[in-house]
């Protein structure tokens, strides 16, 4: 063998020695796991046999933080089924319910809270959870100041009366009832088990980890903690897989197949045949997100109330919900249908008569000087995109001449919070199932703008947004007025903002699947302790 | 030979420097806050900071440029922003996979894409070369993702033959746990003898690996046919004609190798371009591959993980033609002098 030759065959296996031993080195894939899934069987064995897995459809990576205190991603449809709150939100009856709270009071305007606990429910870690294990998770969570942690900013102080009675003290009034509920940051845990690599879990939930496969296809199983206070069912499921499908079709075929029994998302030419496929049932119900088109008040053209009357007119509202397919319904008002503060009646029309009208007396018009508007949105967002196509096709027609801009969300912010342009297009949704999130955020005058990204500044409706918190604490009927009235300000008025239309969810289950409800308040997750495998 | 070696090196090394300039100036020409990316949609200015400080953002970009290189020559490739892990590791865990799915890829698209060749030169303007031609025209220009669907569809989806999507069975995860050595699933099963898994793979790699060798095949077909036509009508295969020897008999035994110089550097050329075309394929077929990280990681706006995927597929290119040009020197001699 000659020299040349020696040394390709030296380095090939010099290569492949290294990499093997380099590499894993005899770990075993899914170590510490127990049974995974049944997913890639044929027809529905991962929903047959009632010790069956529930095998959820998610596009993305199922988790990218254990943390439950900073956890702010799509691990929230992980994360609440392995946490609990204080409390769950009902978006039926629009207020919060017993969790690990079974009943709680509010006193001194909504500054005192007093949450009773429920008795013998323990951790996975074995730990009982009491009043002063709530107290260290809660008190953890603000100290870590990651993800949704500001969502308790108005404690001041978390008192252990008993082990039954957590006692909270507020700097301001606010709803702790609804705050407490939240999807992000609100988990009660054991402190001392806090696993941030994700072998084990700290939570009080109906399900733990089973295994967790970064980057592989079934990224997660749980499996049902044998000592949740809730206890089981035999027609419950037991298992839970995460089968990561970021390509609708895949998805739908696996669904068809019966692999796999949720789809997060499917699109609505999808979603449609789905509605007529025997084994597949199909939910529809609108989330807690919306599109707002906000104006520049501060500076430019739109500084003018009636150009922003008049591009509120021109938006065609019902042409977008249409070419939505049903993805999307049509806005009543700020607020979304399922919190306190929607209003009925506020769904916006195409009047293009008004809006020429509007524009003529701004100096504007087809007759008369050209408008150009600067406008943002996000890049790869087609539903955005249809909103600035038949904008601009809508503005051509009154002579106004719309520069649309798609932009990565950092660019687009980055440029928006130097007032960059006349309309900013993005969406909003709250952290916990409170309208404030929108009006404290969105159109509370701030001197760095952060998301007022209208700019609007005015004193009386920052007055009325900071006598909101201690409204819905104290007297719901009265905050539910209030809203409506900063509605009527902020879109009226002001002509702040355009909300074209709130998101729709569309899923897709197997037909076997009983027991499913879609809740907004928790974006995209499944509590597969409620659901129930049909015989 | 060392000369040659050591030319070759150093030529490589100077491409993988180019390519981390680039991809740091890419990272920070993004417009944007990297750390917005990373601390969330809402989060407040001090977070933003707060992160800013973590990774250095408000260093001058001479000095995060140094910081850089001195990190990825360390082993240290970042952190990502969307997996909040390094990016190394995330890379470890994705890119086995897709070596997986393009290695039996290319071993389909020599054991096929080499003889077809040598049979359409074989009977050059007869009816199988027009054959070989038109279906390797046809594909090295179907679109890869449309092939993906459509094979999924008919072949899984309404046949049921193979599996619709994924690696193997994970309920053999359970059942035959499988240990990990290269951490590239077929061959650890096959080292280990993981027969379930092994059986559960190959099924799973059937369909993504033919659409993933559609090109390859193609081209290989393509090559191997213009370059056995051309030794073909050299000298030596006019005194090899004179000597009595049959048609097939000189492409084969005298015109093959030669030929095949060129047909290496294009497999090499071809492994690190179906590493990139097969990520669209990952995504159909559920993949775990690098095609699924670099696809979240662009979502996001994860710059540190696009630089990762960017930097290893660079490396990857200069490394297959680094190993192409010693292989020349073995099958060409002729190669090393020049």
């Amino acid at each position: 063998m000659r020299w040349h030759k020696r040394l390709l065959v030296a380095g090939v296996t010099g290569a492949l020695a290294l990499t093997a031993s380099a590499c894993a080195g005899g770990q075993v894939r899914g170590a510490g796991g127990t049974p995974a899934p049944q997913a890639s069987t044929s027809t529905s064995q991962a929903a047959q046999a009632n010790d069956s897995t529930f095998v959820y459809v998610p596009n993305l990576d199922v988790v990218t933080d254990w943390d439950p205190a900073t956890s702010y991603s799509n691990e929230i449809v992980a994360l609440s089924n392995i946490y609990e709150g204080l409390t769950r939100y009902n978006s039926q009856t629009k207020k919060a319910e017993p969790r690990l709270a079974t009943e709680w009071t509010a006193a001194d305007g909504g500054k005192e809270w007093t949450f009773k606990l429920r008795q013998g429910v323990k951790f996975h870690s074995g730990a009982t959870m009491d009043a002063e294990a709530a107290k260290k998770a809660i008190e953890r969570t603000i100290e870590k100041k990651g993800g949704a942690a500001y969502i308790w900013d108005a404690v001041d102080k978390i008192e252990a009366v008993d082990a039954a009675t957590l006692k909270f003290t507020l700097k301001y009034a606010a709803p702790l009832d609804l705050i407490a509920s939240s999807g992000y940051a609100a988990y009660i845990y054991d402190v001392d088990a806090v696993d941030p690599d994700g072998k084990k879990t700290a939570g009080t939930g109906p399900y733990t980890i089973d295994s967790w496969q970064k980057g592989k296809e079934t990224e997660l199983t749980l499996k049902a903690f044998d000592g949740y206070w809730g206890g089981w069912k035999p027609e419950q499921y037991k298992k839970v897989a995460f089968r990561v499908t970021p390509e609708i079709t895949t998805a739908w075929q696996l669904l068809q197949k019966g692999e796999v029994n949720f789809v997060q998302r499917l699109n609505p030419q999808l979603f449609e045949q789905a509605g007529m496929t025997g084994n597949v049932q199909t939910s529809r119900s609108p989330s807690f997100q919306n599109l707002l088109v906000l104006f520049n008040t501060a500076s430019g053209p739109a500084k003018d109330v009636r150009v922003r009357q008049a591009l509120q007119a021109a938006i065609d509202y019902d042409g977008l919900v249409a070419a939505l397919k049903g993805s999307a319904q049509k806005a009543s008002g700020l607020v979304p249908q399922g919190l306190l503060g929607h209003v009925n009646g506020m769904e916006p029309k195409q009047d293009l008569a008004k809006a020429q009208q509007l524009l003529a007396e701004a100096g504007y018009g087809p007759d008369l000087p050209e408008l150009k508007l600067s406008l943002t949105y996000a890049q790869g967002d087609e539903d955005q995109k249809l909103l600035v196509t038949l904008l601009s096709s809508a503005l051509n027609k009154l002579n106004v001449t719309l520069q649309a801009k798609p932009m990565t969300w950092n660019a687009q912010w980055d440029l928006g919070k130097k007032q960059g342009q006349d309309i900013f297009v993005m969406y909003w949704y709250p952290d916990y199932p409170d309208a404030y999130s929108w009006f404290l955020n969105v159109f509370k005058s701030a001197e760095k703008p952060q998301f007022n990204l209208s700019y609007l500044k005015n004193a009386d409706i920052d007055a009325q947004i900071d006598s909101l918190p201690q409204l819905t604490a104290t007297d719901q009927l009265k905050a539910d007025t209030a809203y409506q009235e900063l509605q009527k300000k902020i879109i009226e008025e002001q002509a702040a903002v355009a909300v074209p239309y709130v998101q729709t969810y569309q899923r897709a289950l197997t037909a076997d699947v009983e027991g499913y409800v879609d809740n907004p308040a928790y974006p995209n997750v499944v509590f597969f302790y409620d659901l129930k495998r049909a015989t | 030979m060392p000369r040659y070696l050591a030319r070759r090196l150093g030529q490589a090394l100077l491409v993988v420097a180019g390519v981390v300039m680039l991809t740091f100036s890419v990272m920070r020409l993004v417009p944007g806050d990297p750390a917005v990316a990373y601390a969330g949609p809402k989060a407040t200015p001090d977070e933003l900071a707060a992160v800013r400080e973590r990774f250095g953002l408000d260093d001058p970009l001479p000095l995060q440029f140094v910081n850089y290189v001195r990190d990825l020559l360390t082993g240290d490739w970042g952190i990502s922003l969307h997996t909040r892990r390094p990016v190394r590791d995330d890379l470890y865990q994705a890119f086995p996979a897709s070596l997986e799915l393009v290695g039996a890829a290319l071993v389909i698209a020599i054991v096929v894409g080499i003889p077809i060749g040598v049979l359409a030169a074989r009977y050059k303007t007869k009816f199988p070369d027009f054959g070989v031609r038109f279906t390797s025209m046809l594909a090295v220009s179907m679109p890869v993702f449309w092939l993906a669907l459509t094979l999924q569809l008919v072949f899984a989806g309404n046949l049921g033959w193979v599996p619709i999507a994924g690696e193997y069975d994970s309920s053999l995860d359970t059942t035959s746990p499988l240990t990990l050595w290269t951490n590239i699933t077929i061959v650890d099963a096959l080292i280990t003898g993981n027969w379930p898994i092994f059986t559960s793979t190959l099924e799973h790699l059937v369909l993504p690996a033919l659409v993933v060798a559609a090109y390859p095949t193609g081209v290989i077909a393509q090559m191997t046919r213009a370059a056995l036509i051309e030794e073909s009508g050299q000298d030596h295969a006019r005194l090899e004609r004179a000597l009595g020897f049959g048609e097939t008999s000189i492409l084969t035994r005298f015109a093959l190798r030669p030929a095949l110089s060129p047909v290496l550097s294009l497999i090499a050329l071809v492994f690190a371009y179906s590493i990139v075309n097969g990520f669209l394929v990952e995504a159909v077929f559920n993949w775990p591959g690098l095609g699924r990280y670099a696809a979240e990681s662009i979502k996001s706006l994860d710059t540190p993980a696009i630089a990762g995927v960017t930097l290893l597929i660079a490396l990857v290119y200069t490394l297959a033609n680094l190993v192409v040009d010693l292989l020349q020197g073995v099958v060409d001699p002729r190669a090393r002098a020049r």
